[in-house]
């Protein structure tokens, strides 16, 4: 543990005794598994439910320049004195780093061990003094540490860690692929850019579900409404290949490899076009898809997840996500915009 | 007759309303024969279709040919590679081949995993793979926003003096973000950097916003982003003295496959001149004044290209010296290796009091090479460095190494050989040698991520001074270099 988060702890901890003797409906659509299991985590806490420690200090809104490496979204960001590459990974619930460079990093309680998903392999839990992205400062952040030397290896660039979602609490996410950026407000307790006027336009508006820390949205396929998790940090847009006849007859299978050699012997992994894809109401030029089984994920989040909206999603135009109204705006971009 | 009309009737019109949904069913395109249906991977093949529709097919959907000569000696039930297909005949030339699903549990996604799509579907090119240029000349529409003196570049942005901060960006800080902020002025932006000469892509970052140079006309595809600015720093300079009569003068070369109308000259008051941009290494070249081609009169080099011409030669970089002592007997002695695609004539080195060398420029690198002395093979006695073993051993040599793995313990090891992903992981790969008391091994590598082991007496071990390393497949890690631009 780092000095200072010990003394950061105490408040938040009474806080929490506080928080016992509320109503519990004032959690209602807040408080999740997840949460709960972050909660016996101290250092978590700090980071989670102590905005004034993890916000920038007068700092509204940031533009960070995008990088992009295969179908990777890049952050630079300066974690304690480390400067480099972060995948901008809304899939991802928290900030993760990698154990190439941060393996002095692990806290002794690795043996409480296990990730977010309950995987014990090899994920170790720290945390950080401070994150500094273009200016705006993070400090006492929780953070889990594991491999991740196979992104770096398949797409040659080196890679400090994940930024996660629970940096972005409070915050309005804008993804804008056309110029590369991404674009960081924070927002008032309606939901609202901190400073700014007027309400933005969008071409689509469609609500988020905040659910054990990632984002859930409902889509459309074939007629069937499906629930598709928003990542950015997935190089490809994911649908379950056990989805209803009438999905699949939506979606055309453009290549195959045979896999083999993976443990259980044989894997089909497929790529195709989702010709068929609304949301809010609104249907999209057709989209590359991954076709796997999404079994381990709806297992692990105890819920039916029919997919995945990576790259391929962000790429259809201007992406504002609402981390308050947990609402998101899509303003198409002109050759998406049919 | 009647009859027979009406019953001639019906027939066309049959065949009218048959024929179009034969030619249908036959049309297949191989991109569109795929689908998921009830948890079985279906297939749609048309055996009809040309060898190159099948090739495609069977590349797109990668099926092996057991499974296709099953399908077209008509059999129902195919199994191969442990995997079970089953055909079903629709007409006499349409055949659904399916199988289960199979995904593994290992296969797909967990929660926070990162999903990542093949290279080819990424579109992706690691840093190594990227040709580097061979020579180029800039092309800024305002000479005053690049210079480049004593390796010292100077980049300004005019203007822009209301954005709070910019940033320069590209490949020669591996396009960080943050790491290198300009300096205001009053009419802009300047910052200076030392660079080697070479080219360079690169953008400005105006408060988080990427922008290309605007007074820079030459743009470059890195990844994604094509409109990168490009740079080169240069490092020649062609001069023709005189001809200032002839209307226009090129220089032409190995370095630009002998392009007859890419170089133009610039007309000076003495001649002409070019400046630019040349690899490191030997470069052969002429001038072309007016359509006729001469060498270099100011160029006192000029080498036979085996075609009875003969072409001025100039070398870029600093020369190393090939030197072999003794055999003072010897009537002759070549080096040859894989920068000469191990040529037996060509580098004939001199004879000095103490032996044999030869002056040569190459361009940084790892190079394999040996010596013929009087048509007999050896490797270099003066250079520990080698790589193979037995016949196939060579001498190791590295120009400007720009990294040396160093181990300190096992210094009374047999052999002691370093082996990554720089070399394939080849076992008997780079052979380190004792100097200063320790295990060295000097390698000139491409900016990126290298993995590496040590193997001391064929044994594989991390590299004990180095803390960085990852996990492998076989849980023994992998020590981890960055090279860095």
């Amino acid at each position: 543990m780092l000095p200072g988060a010990k003394s950061a702890i105490t408040l938040p901890l009474l806080f929490l005794i506080a928080l016992l003797y509320l109503p519990t409906d004032l959690f209602a659509g807040k408080l999740h598994a997840a949460d709960k299991f972050i909660l016996v985590k101290p250092i978590v806490i700090t980071a989670y439910y102590h905005p004034a420690s993890s916000s920038p200090d007068g700092i509204e809104s940031i533009t960070i320049p995008l990088k992009r490496v295969g179908h990777l979204f890049l952050i630079e960001a300066r974690i304690d004195d480390v400067v480099g590459n972060f995948v901008f990974d809304t899939g991802s619930s928290k900030l993760v780093l990698n154990k190439t460079y941060f393996r002095k990093y692990i806290a002794v309680d690795e043996e409480n061990g296990g990730g977010m998903t309950g995987a014990t392999d090899g994920v170790g839990r720290t945390s950080v003094r401070s994150l500094e992205v273009s200016g705006m400062k993070f400090s006492n952040l929780s953070a889990d540490v594991t491999s991740l030397g196979h992104i770096e290896n398949r797409r040659g660039v080196k890679i400090l860690g994940l930024m996660g979602l629970s940096l972005l609490k409070q915050m309005e996410i804008v993804i804008d692929l056309n110029h590369n950026e991404i674009h960081l407000f924070r927002l008032d307790k309606k939901g609202n850019r901190m400073g700014a006027k007027g309400n933005r336009h969008f071409d689509l508006v469609q609500e988020v579900e905040e659910f054990q820390n990632i984002l859930l949205v409902k889509a459309v396929i074939g007629g069937k409404s499906l629930d598709f998790c928003l990542d950015s940090g997935a190089e490809s847009n994911v649908l379950s290949s056990y989805s209803s006849k009438s999905v699949m007859r939506t979606v055309t299978i453009i290549k195959r490899s045979d896999l083999v050699g993976v443990a259980s012997g044989q894997a089909d992994v497929l790529y195709g076009m989702m010709n068929d894809f609304s949301l809010g109401g609104r249907r999209f030029p057709t989209m590359k898809t991954i076709i796997t089984s999404m079994d381990r994920m709806s297992k692990s989040y105890g819920r039916v997840i029919d997919g995945m909206l990576g790259y391929d999603f962000f790429c259809q135009g201007e992406i504002c996500i609402n981390l308050v109204r947990n609402e998101m705006g899509i303003t198409f971009s002109k050759s998406t915009d049919k | 007759m009647i009859g027979m009309k009406c019953f001639r009737y019906i027939g066309y019109v049959f065949m009218l309303l048959v024929l179009p949904a034969i030619t249908v069913v036959g049309q297949i395109n191989p991109k569109d024969a795929c689908r998921i249906e009830d948890g079985r991977l279906v297939f749609r093949l048309d055996l009809l279709w040309s060898s190159s529709q099948k090739r495609e097919f069977v590349q797109l959907f990668d099926l092996d040919s057991t499974v296709m000569a099953g399908v077209y000696a008509g059999k129902t039930e195919i199994v191969s590679k442990g995997i079970v297909w089953k055909t079903k005949k629709l007409t006499i030339r349409i055949v659904e081949l399916s199988k289960s699903l199979s995904s593994t549990p290992e296969n797909s996604p967990l929660p926070g995993d990162v999903v990542m799509v093949d290279d080819e579907q990424a579109g992706y090119m690691i840093e190594a793979q990227r040709e580097s240029s061979p020579y180029g000349v800039n092309k800024f529409t305002r000479y005053s926003v690049f210079q480049y003196i004593d390796g010292c570049a100077r980049f300004y942005l005019p203007g822009h003096t209301d954005v709070n901060q910019v940033y320069i960006s590209g490949t020669f800080n591996r396009w960080s973000t943050i790491q290198m902020p300009m300096q205001r002025s009053d009419s802009g932006w300047t910052i200076r950097l030392k660079l080697k000469p070479g080219k360079y892509l690169y953008k400005y970052i105006l408060d988080g916003n990427w922008t290309s140079d605007p007074f820079n006309r030459l743009w470059g595809r890195d990844g994604y982003i094509e409109d990168n600015s490009v740079v080169y720093c240069y490092n020649y300079f062609f001069t023709l003295k005189g001809k200032t009569d002839a209307k226009a003068v090129y220089v032409t070369g190995s370095f630009n496959q002998w392009n007859r109308k890419e170089l133009k000259m610039f007309k000076t008051r003495y001649g002409w001149a070019l400046p630019l941009y040349l690899r490191e290494g030997t470069h052969a070249y002429k001038f072309i004044v007016d359509g006729e081609y001469i060498p270099d009169p100011g160029n006192k080099v000029v080498r036979q290209d085996g075609s009875g011409n003969y072409n001025s030669i100039i070398g870029i970089g600093e020369p190393i010296f090939f030197t072999l002592k003794g055999y003072k007997n010897a009537s002759k002695v070549i080096v040859s290796g894989n920068f000469n695609a191990w040529n037996q004539l060509e580098l004939s080195m001199n004879r000095t009091p103490e032996g044999w060398r030869l002056p040569y420029v190459l361009a940084p690198g790892n190079y394999e090479y040996k010596f013929i002395v009087d048509g007999k093979w050896m490797t270099d006695p003066g250079n520990p460095f080698k790589t193979g073993h037995g016949e196939i051993e060579n001498s190791i040599l590295v120009v400007q190494p720009n990294y040396t793995f160093k181990l300190d313990q096992s210094t009374d090891a047999k052999s002691v050989i370093v082996s990554g992903s720089f070399n394939g992981w080849n076992k008997s790969g780079y052979k380190m040698a004792i100097v200063n008391h320790q295990w060295t091994f000097p390698v000139r590598l491409k900016p990126g991520k290298y993995t590496y082991k040590f193997v001391v007496d064929n044994k594989w071990i991390l590299d004990p001074g180095n803390d960085l390393w990852e996990e492998n497949e076989y849980g023994t890690g992998n020590s981890v270099l960055w090279i860095e631009p």
